[in-house]
């Protein structure tokens, strides 16, 4: 096999990867905090890319159109994730997790009608600037520019999430929450502000990852299914809750889907599948400590 | 005596030549409406063809239903089956045996379509495919109640191979979509380019599930293997997906690519600046070629209506509705079995020329029109150069083509 051609899918399937990171930590951040495992993820996902669309497409031929996008996008999603976590979601922390499921599945249903009719059942595309569009030569590999973008997205967010969850006050007690929340709230903090921050950080990463897949793939209603599935499966391999986990997951989902396409061309989709039953069989709990 | 028996001769000899003609006249009247069934896709991505496919019919009938046939009107219900065989079948079956309609008209979905043609066959109701583009709709699944007003993947295989075939490439790599159109549309492109050049080497096929929302990968991975051109067997949000990722990365720039209907306005215009230019492409309907009358005006009197100029897809509703109002026309009948028999063989006249529906295999003769995709100023989106016409006779298996193909698919 031609060490250039697998090269090539090792960095596309890496910058796929980082997508894949972005909106799996969110989903794990809030599982971990939160104990919640939240269905209409994949939904702020969609929202993202919409919301994205829209921005750029406001600004017309500005250069400054995708980075404008990348910031509006994040921040609508942080917002309806914190209404729906501040009307209701707080009233229900206490219900079994069936109930939670059914109830954040509830969300899903009604944010996808609700993008139905703010944009309509057509597809978008979001078109990267031209200096993104094309490909780069890389150690021989021509791999596409927009993918460096992502290339660099993933591990900045990493860091950002590592910063936030070791560096600040407010990341060390919702660290501190995932693992006991009673003694938490024994210490009288107010682990309700803690959930809300924690909730709306997920909901936000939900919203980049969107924003940042939109400039590579139609932008339509039902994007979100394949990404909630394989957002949860990256989740319950790399270990519930654990951000270093879904790292670890994504990685693997992301450069077996892209390597597998030079083995198998045919049968490609099923290889980060057959890692992930791999994966479970061996270690059930995860590879990295489950927080649960 | 005998004159008045001759005149009473006279008058039942005129009788009997008048009579037929009275009955052939305007003073036959059917004595109900006829209501279409039509089923279709008018949410998720497809939703885009299925909504220009009704407007073309809805254009069509407020032409018919000005003079009516035989003094009803063409009515119509429709039922959305969200991209899905089984909620498709469901819903021809409610049109069926609910609604009592007189004839089905679907879909988009190539699955559905046969889902559908199946239950047509079986209940003998006449069921007109008008955007589903498998072959095995009219060939080896075809029967008395199926007919297509749309080109299929047999005719765009071959017009696709027979043109690439003349430009000198002969290593291929084919992705495409895991569905029924996939399927079709690259097994018949394939066997014609053999046919046209048997040297030509398949390098490798590259397939992905229906919605895959990251093409990247694959194409990076047929980009490495530097195949002299690529063929995609992908259409509707599949194909705008592997479009905007061409031009995102590149790709046709790199490798020449050919795919079924990248040319066409309904999937150019969502498009707009992410589509690549020099993709080539086929259709059976542009609304700026050809450039005769008949066109002109159907695309004035359609942008009239809706804005936005017609795609294929509306093209195939407006032919569908007029094929049916003919039909019944000649039929004289609402009778379904009549109304078959005067489809087989009928012939219209549509914005690309004159249009028949084939008797031996229900197929509507279209011509095809080739071409690549360019950038024009007069348009915000990528419009189809280079063009040329492929006529219907030298894309349409021939009759005992279609002969075989049906015994061997039983």
């Amino acid at each position: 096999m031609d060490p250039v051609a697998v090269l090539g899918q090792i960095l596309v399937g890496l910058s796929r990867a980082m997508i894949l990171f972005i909106v799996a930590a969110g989903l794990s951040l809030v599982l971990g905090v939160l104990r919640v495992p939240n269905v209409f993820h994949g939904s702020l996902y969609m929202i993202g890319a919409f919301v994205a669309w829209t921005v750029a497409e406001a600004m017309g031929e500005h250069p400054a159109r995708l980075w404008a996008a990348l910031v509006a996008a994040p921040l609508a999603t942080a917002a309806v994730g914190l209404v729906v976590e501040r009307t209701l979601l707080c009233r229900l922390y206490q219900r079994e997790h069936l109930m939670l499921i059914l109830f954040t599945f509830g969300v899903m249903l009604i944010l996808n009608d609700l993008v139905k009719l703010g944009w309509g059942p057509t597809y978008r595309s979001l078109v990267p600037p031209e200096a993104l569009q094309g490909s780069v030569s890389v150690l021989g590999v021509a791999l596409p520019r927009y993918n460096l973008v992502l290339l660099l997205a993933g591990p900045l967010v990493a860091t950002a999430l590592w910063l936030f969850a070791h560096r600040t006050r407010i990341g060390k007690i919702a660290r501190a929450a995932a693992t006991d929340r009673e003694m938490v709230a024994v210490l009288g903090i107010d682990v309700g502000r803690v959930f809300a921050v924690a909730f709306g950080v997920g909901c936000l990463l939900a919203g980049l990852g969107g924003a940042l897949v939109a400039p590579t793939t139609s932008i339509t209603l039902g994007m979100d299914h394949t990404l909630l599935i394989e957002s949860f499966l990256i989740v319950i391999i790399g270990g519930l809750g654990n951000l270093w986990g879904a790292l670890v997951g994504s990685l693997l989902f992301g450069v077996a889907h892209s390597v597998g396409l030079l083995i198998w061309p045919q049968f490609a989709i099923a290889f980060p599948y057959a890692i992930t039953a791999g994966v479970l069989l061996l270690r059930p709990q995860g590879l990295l400590r489950s927080v649960w | 005596m005998r004159t008045r028996r001759l005149a009473v001769l006279a008058i039942l000899g005129m009788v009997a030549v008048t009579a037929p003609r009275a009955g052939a006249g305007p003073s036959l009247r059917f004595e109900r409406n006829i209501k279409v069934g039509i089923v279709d896709t008018y949410s998720g991505p497809p939703a885009v063809f299925g909504n220009d496919a009704l407007n073309g019919f809805r254009l069509a009938l407020e032409e018919i239903n000005r003079e009516g046939v035989h003094g009803a009107r063409i009515e119509f219900v429709t039922r959305d089956e969200k991209f899905s065989p089984e909620i498709g079948l469901s819903m021809a079956r409610e049109l069926v045996l609910q609604e009592r309609v007189d004839l089905l008209v679907g879909t988009i979905s190539s699955a559905t379509a046969l889902a559908i043609s199946a239950f047509a066959r079986e209940q003998r109701v006449p069921f007109l495919v008008w955007i589903s583009k498998s072959e095995q709709i009219t060939g080896a699944k075809g029967h008395r109640y199926v007919f297509s007003t749309s080109e299929n993947t047999a005719m765009a295989g071959k017009a696709l191979a027979y043109a690439l075939a003349r430009r000198g490439y002969t290593r291929f790599w084919i992705g495409a979509e895991d569905y029924e159109y996939g399927h079709a549309v690259t097994n018949s492109f394939w066997r014609f380019m053999k046919r046209a050049k048997p040297e030509a080497t398949l390098l490798g096929q590259t397939w992905w599930r229906t919605g895959e929302p990251d093409l990247v990968p694959y194409l990076t991975q047929i980009l490495q293997a530097r195949p002299d051109a690529a063929f995609f067997g992908t259409g509707g949000a599949g194909m705008a997906n592997v479009l905007r990722t061409m031009k995102v990365i590149g790709f046709a720039e790199r490798v020449p690519s050919a795919i079924h209907t990248a040319i066409d306005v309904t999937v150019l215009r969502p498009l707009g600046a992410a589509a690549p230019e020099d993709v080539w492409g086929t259709t059976d309907y542009l609304f700026y070629y050809p450039e005769t009358p008949a066109n002109r005006e159907f695309v004035r009197r359609f942008q009239t209506a809706y804005r936005d100029p017609p795609g294929f897809p509306a093209f195939h509703g407006y032919i569908t509705a007029h094929f049916i109002a003919e039909a019944y026309r000649r039929a004289r009948s609402l009778d379904r079995e009549r109304f078959i028999e005067a489809l087989e063989g009928l012939r219209i006249r549509t914005p690309v020329g004159e249009v028949e529906m084939r008797a031996c295999d229900h197929q509507a003769t279209l011509p095809l029109f080739f071409g690549r995709t360019k950038r024009d100023p007069q348009f915000p989106f990528l419009v189809a150069g280079d063009l040329m016409t492929v006529p219907a006779r030298e894309v349409m298996p021939t009759c005992e083509d279609i002969q075989r193909a049906r015994t061997q698919g039983r």
